[in-house]
């Protein structure tokens, strides 16, 4: 049986196309992918993504307890900042990708995802027993909403709530006497913010925010145009583009790792070896000639070898053309310029291999008002 | 579209007698609204001939790729130059614009035995 946001019913009065996902029944679709990925560059789109996971941690260890369990520096994170990590494994291999947001001291949470909020609970406790922390999961509590586009902070406005606030931090605010945890983070590329609220005031919310974004041409935005804008913005998706079987460093995330970071954690060894003496694989973004679609798992060619695969792969509604990102082996003779081929039913298609992000928010902008 | 006129596979694909012999084949309404926006076509070249159930033509949207089949036998004479240069028309043609290919019968009667007129189709699917 597939688990129901509290705003299922809203999505299908909207007459959204519903799918499986991670075990959920979600929007993938209201209108049309395209249309809503170009209302979320241009405007501002609403996203209802309570089935991501949020997990609560709090106790003395806490700072320890998180310092193990993820590559990234937990230790300096003031009251409201919010950091992206991942969960790694003993070898450095990725179980999920996560945001953790120190609330204030002694008191964290974790925004997990959906797919991934069982298997990260168990690692979780099994990780904790020497440490004096309380692990509570809330995913069943909480829903989540985004809304992502230039006109975001419109939309706040026009509810009454104004503010300036720093990417990556979270407020606990009222917005129209409603509580909500208000995060400035998204996985688009776009400004644009995470509301994390009570189950019972989502409908609320999620219909204040709706009629507010009127006078802004705000949409609903299904996972369809989510995962085209997220994949424009070269931001992973957990399962595609990372996987046990991939460490941060592989999946192209050295930025994300701490080189200096003293406090031992799951994977130390295997990552920081891989920061020094390089990875066997590693990522690039590619642009196909043509508009043919590469699809993850398909595979990748350079000088006739076989030298990877596409872990994602869409049609990109911003620039019109088809792009993935792919996990290669380290060849230096393959950056950015070089051509590349994708295998797509028995067929060899080029790419160029471009730089990541896809988008250039600057850019974009510019082309949104030629 | 006509839809009185044409007759409809039950992979989605229907064809459309415009002169005797000649049959315009397209995607159904109902396919091209499950697929969603979309982005890429591949057509044969004009010449080649197929088997009814033959794949001849795939089709991406954003969510997928998707394979066409032939709903019956034919060489094709014509390929929808609008429609390859320009495969979101797809999304926008309510009409019978949106042809693929346009093909010379070559099979037996027998192969409309288990096409279906329009409003059976869409009872089937929906």
């Amino acid at each position: 049986m597939l688990k129901e946001t509290v705003l299922h019913n809203n999505h299908v009065e909207l007459g959204a196309k519903m799918v499986d996902f991670a075990g959920w029944h979600m929007p993938v679709q209201y209108s049309s992918i395209i249309e809503e990925h170009k209302n979320v560059r241009q405007n501002v789109g609403l996203f209802d993504v309570s089935h991501m996971g949020e997990i609560f941690i709090s106790g003395k260890d806490s700072i320890k307890f998180l310092q193990k369990i993820v590559p990234q520096n937990i230790e300096n994170l003031f009251d409201s900042k919010a950091v992206y990590c991942q969960l790694t494994n003993e070898n450095g291999g990725i179980i999920d990708d996560l945001i953790i947001y120190k609330l204030k001291d002694e008191k964290y949470l974790a925004i997990v995802n959906a797919s991934r909020v069982d298997t990260d609970i168990n690692w979780f406790i099994r990780n904790s027993l020497d440490f004096d922390v309380y692990i509570d999961n809330q995913s069943h509590n909480y829903s989540l909403i985004a809304l992502q586009g230039p006109k975001s902070d419109d939309v706040l406005k026009n509810l009454g709530y104004e503010t300036e606030q720093d990417f990556f931090t979270i407020r606990e605010v009222l917005i129209k006497n409603i509580p909500v945890m208000l995060s400035k983070t998204g996985y688009t590329g776009e400004n644009g913010y995470e509301i994390l609220l009570k189950n019972k005031f989502a409908k609320e919310m999620w219909n204040l925010l709706l009629q507010a974004g009127k006078d802004f041409s705000i949409l609903p935005i299904g996972l369809g145009a989510r995962d085209t804008l997220r994949l424009e913005a070269a931001l992973p998706l957990y399962g595609n583009d990372l996987s046990e079987e991939t460490t941060p460093i592989e999946a192209g995330l050295s930025w994300t790792v701490p080189k200096d970071k003293t406090a031992a954690y799951n994977g130390k060894d295997v990552i920081l070896n891989q920061i020094s003496s390089g990875t066997q694989k590693k990522v690039i973004g590619i642009k196909m000639i043509t508009r043919v679609v590469p699809r993850h798992e398909q595979e990748v060619y350079f000088n006739n070898e076989k030298v990877g695969e596409v872990t994602s792969g869409s049609f990109a509604p911003s620039i019109n053309c088809s792009i993935a990102l792919c996990n290669i082996l380290n060849k230096p003779e393959i950056s950015v310029g070089s051509t590349v081929q994708v295998l797509i039913r028995d067929k060899f298609y080029d790419a160029v291999v471009v730089k990541r992000p896809f988008i250039n928010k600057r850019n974009s902008n510019k082309e949104n008002k030629e | 579209m006509d839809t009185l006129k044409i007759l409809c596979s039950k992979t989605h694909e229907y064809a459309l007698e415009t002169d005797s012999n000649t049959y315009l084949i397209g995607l159904t309404d109902y396919a091209i609204e499950q697929l969603g926006d979309i982005v890429f076509l591949e057509l044969p070249e004009v010449g080649s001939t197929f088997n009814k159930g033959d794949m001849f033509a795939t089709v991406e949207s954003v969510k997928a790729a998707s394979e066409i089949y032939m709903p019956i036998s034919g060489t094709v004479t014509e390929i929808n130059e609008e429609i390859l240069t320009s495969p979101e028309l797809l999304n926008e043609y309510q009409d019978e614009k949106n042809w693929l290919i346009k093909v010379d019968f070559v099979g037996d009667n027998e192969e409309f035995l288990d096409l279906m007129d329009y409003d059976t189709y869409r009872e089937e699917v929906e």
